[in-house]
């Protein structure tokens, strides 16, 4: 009985093909982009809690001014300097290295060549906390590093530009206006999880930075790389109370500075990640509402066009719940086709998005075991109305009706 | 005690609207039917016999009097109890047939089976035995649109039968066929009263098809003018 009342569904869709496909439309495209969005936005989560795994999960990021939450501006507060940096070198133990860096965007050239990169101010130990080796030639020397001499270490997107797969060690490339040998090449890193190419950059000792480049004393992250054998929790604690110390801060003030985990980060980031999406799903919600306005619209149609065979079947012996079934089994049947159709094209986009943008495929089951079953239930919902209108005709006004 | 008759309209008024415009279709009739008769019920438009008709089918309930279809106080029956009446013990043939589009005559046939919840192997069966019954065999396949009119009207007495009723309601079964395709279905239904004893009630407006009926009924104005016997029945072979 059932499955007849399906196959009986199903050829009353067939019958009126194209009438059922445009109405279908607005459950395919609700159903598509709740896919889309929640399959392409697990791949992002996925590839940036890798991204953030390389760098080591006992780095820790100090920035000044207090860490920025939502729908307030992040505060502002004094930079950290050099003296800062030292400090806290001099105050903190269980480090295994740390590391101040400033950055820049600026104007490289060389020859006739030019590009846009980011120029990073630093020490060696940058190369240690980033985990970060060079491929070609050196780092920076100590006394490089103190007496503010201008060298340069260049990212592989850097080399290309300018020196295709060739040497670059030796040559003297201009950044921002400063003459600057090239020492090393950095290994290549690839893409970021957010689409930023990591390799367009370079890397130069931070005195050199801040007097030729940056114009000024500020030091913008200090990277604390904790010894294995201290918790992250606890070291975030001491460099807190060391920083407190160090910028003299009372003791019923707020810090004006943050600590940072790369978990914490990556979780700020997944939470950015989760708004996004929810705001999409809301959007995806009203497209689905739509929908099911727009199959109880065809219900109704339906269940005038079919008035008489409505008539014959009550005549005959139908009770008002053969009728009622009978028409919320079709809007059923319509909308679940409709959550098939828009779960497939979901997928698909999902899988161009994850090949184009370099990030994992991996559609989670029970995402769409629910919108199938969503969008069967808005079948079943929104058919309800149009069925129970059927399944009250009047048998003899209903086979009088041409 | 008497015998309880099969069908019996108590001082039956059916009235539409109110005040003013309130118009009776029936106007106090009264009428026995007994079982294994062919009544066919004529009268001008408006004169309550389509009324009756769906009253006697169980379709519809009177406003006031009394209806008994085989013992039972079908005019005071509820939708849900009307249907089960109408699909253990009526079968109905209309004027325009009725048949489901696009749907094979086996599949229609088997229509008042589903309602009655069998099993799909018996419903083939039967259906299959209906369309024998009234000479369709070789058509079973066929959707309405690949038959003619006489073969459609056929599908729809097998689709009455196939649930054994003992009570055939009949509206103008033959006002859409010419004269010789109109007496092979009169023959058809004479033969089912005849050799089944199924009670027939059929409306008609033509003499000639009005004759088949065994006695023949005249409403005017929701009133029953005339009810007569008949004896000049045509000959069915």
């Amino acid at each position: 009985m059932f499955l007849e009342t399906v196959s009986l569904a199903l050829s009353s869709i067939r019958r009126n093909a194209l009438r059922s496909f445009l109405t279908l439309l607005g459950i395919v495209i609700g159903v598509a982009a709740v896919i889309a969005m929640i399959t392409i936005g697990s791949g992002t989560t996925e590839r940036v809690k890798a991204d953030i795994s390389k760098l080591g999960s006992n780095l820790l990021t100090v920035r000044s001014g207090q860490p920025p939450t939502p729908g307030s501006a992040p505060s502002k507060a004094r930079d950290f300097e050099v003296k800062h940096l030292t400090a806290l070198e001099a105050n903190l133990a269980g480090a295994r290295a740390i590391s101040g860096a400033s950055q820049k965007t600026v104007r490289i050239v060389y020859g006739t060549e030019s590009l846009s990169a980011s120029v990073t101010g630093t020490d060696t130990d940058f190369f240690t906390v980033r985990d970060w080796a060079v491929a070609l030639g050196r780092t920076f020397t100590g006394q490089e590093t103190r007496g503010g001499i201008p060298v340069c270490v260049i990212g592989e997107t850097v080399r290309k530009q300018f020196f295709g797969s060739g040497d670059p060690l030796g040559a003297i490339i201009r950044v921002a206006r400063v003459n600057c040998p090239v020492i090393g090449l950095l290994e290549s890193k690839g893409t970021s999880g957010f689409g930023q190419d990591q390799d367009n950059v370079i890397i130069m000792p931070m005195q050199a930075f801040q007097r030729r480049i940056a114009g000024n004393n500020e030091v913008d992250t200090i990277y604390v790389s904790a010894l294995d054998t201290v918790p992250t929790t606890e070291m975030q604690k001491r460099i807190e109370t060391a920083m407190r110390e160090i910028r003299k801060i009372g003791p019923d003030q707020d810090d004006d500075f943050n600590v940072r985990d790369q978990t914490q980060i990556a979780n700020a980031m997944t939470s950015t990640m989760g708004v996004m999406t929810g705001m999409l799903s809301a959007v995806a919600g009203v497209s689905l509402l739509v929908g099911g306005i727009g199959i109880m619209n065809i219900m109704l149609v339906s269940v005038t066009e079919r008035t008489r065979e409505i008539g014959i079947r009550l005549a005959i012996g139908a009770q008002e719940w053969h009728i009622l079934t009978q028409f919320i089994v079709e809007a059923t049947v319509l909308a679940l086709l409709g959550g098939i159709f828009g779960i497939g094209l979901g997928l698909g986009l999902a899988a161009i998005a994850s090949y184009a943008f370099a990030i994992p495929f991996n559609p989670s089951l029970s995402v769409i075991a629910l919108a199938a079953s969503f969008s069967a239930v808005i079948g079943l919902v929104f058919g309800f109305f149009p069925a129970l209108r059927g399944a009250r005709l009047n048998p003899i006004d209903a086979l009088r009706h041409e | 005690m008497p015998e309880q008759p099969f069908i019996e309209f108590a001082d039956i008024w059916k009235s539409y609207g109110e005040g003013e415009a309130q118009v009776n279709a029936l106007a106090g009739a009264n009428l026995r039917i007994g079982s294994g008769e062919f009544v066919t019920i004529m009268g001008p438009s408006g004169s309550g016999k389509s009324t009756a008709m769906n009253i006697i089918g169980c379709l519809d309930t009177p406003t006031s009097g009394d209806y008994r279809f085989m013992g039972v106080d079908a005019g005071r029956l509820d939708r849900a109890r009307r249907a089960v009446l109408r699909n253990l013990y009526v079968g109905f043939v209309f004027q325009g047939y009725n048949l489901l589009a696009r749907t094979s005559a086996i599949d229609n046939v088997e229509l008042p089976l589903i309602y009655r919840g069998a099993p799909r192997r018996e419903r083939k069966i039967r259906a299959a035995a209906a369309l024998e019954r009234v000479g369709l065999s070789d058509r079973i396949a066929h959707t309405p649109a690949e038959l003619s009119g006489g073969q459609q009207q056929r599908v729809a007495i097998a689709r009455a039968i196939v649930t054994e009723p003992t009570l055939l309601v009949a509206d103008e079964p033959t006002g859409n066929l010419d004269t010789a395709r109109s007496h092979e279905i009169m023959s058809l239904l004479t033969r089912l009263n005849q050799e089944r004893g199924l009670t027939i009630v059929m409306v008609t407006h033509e003499a000639e098809i009005a004759a088949y009926g065994s006695r023949i009924i005249r409403f005017v104005d929701g009133h029953i003018a005339s009810d007569e016997q008949n004896k000049d029945r045509p000959h069915v072979s």
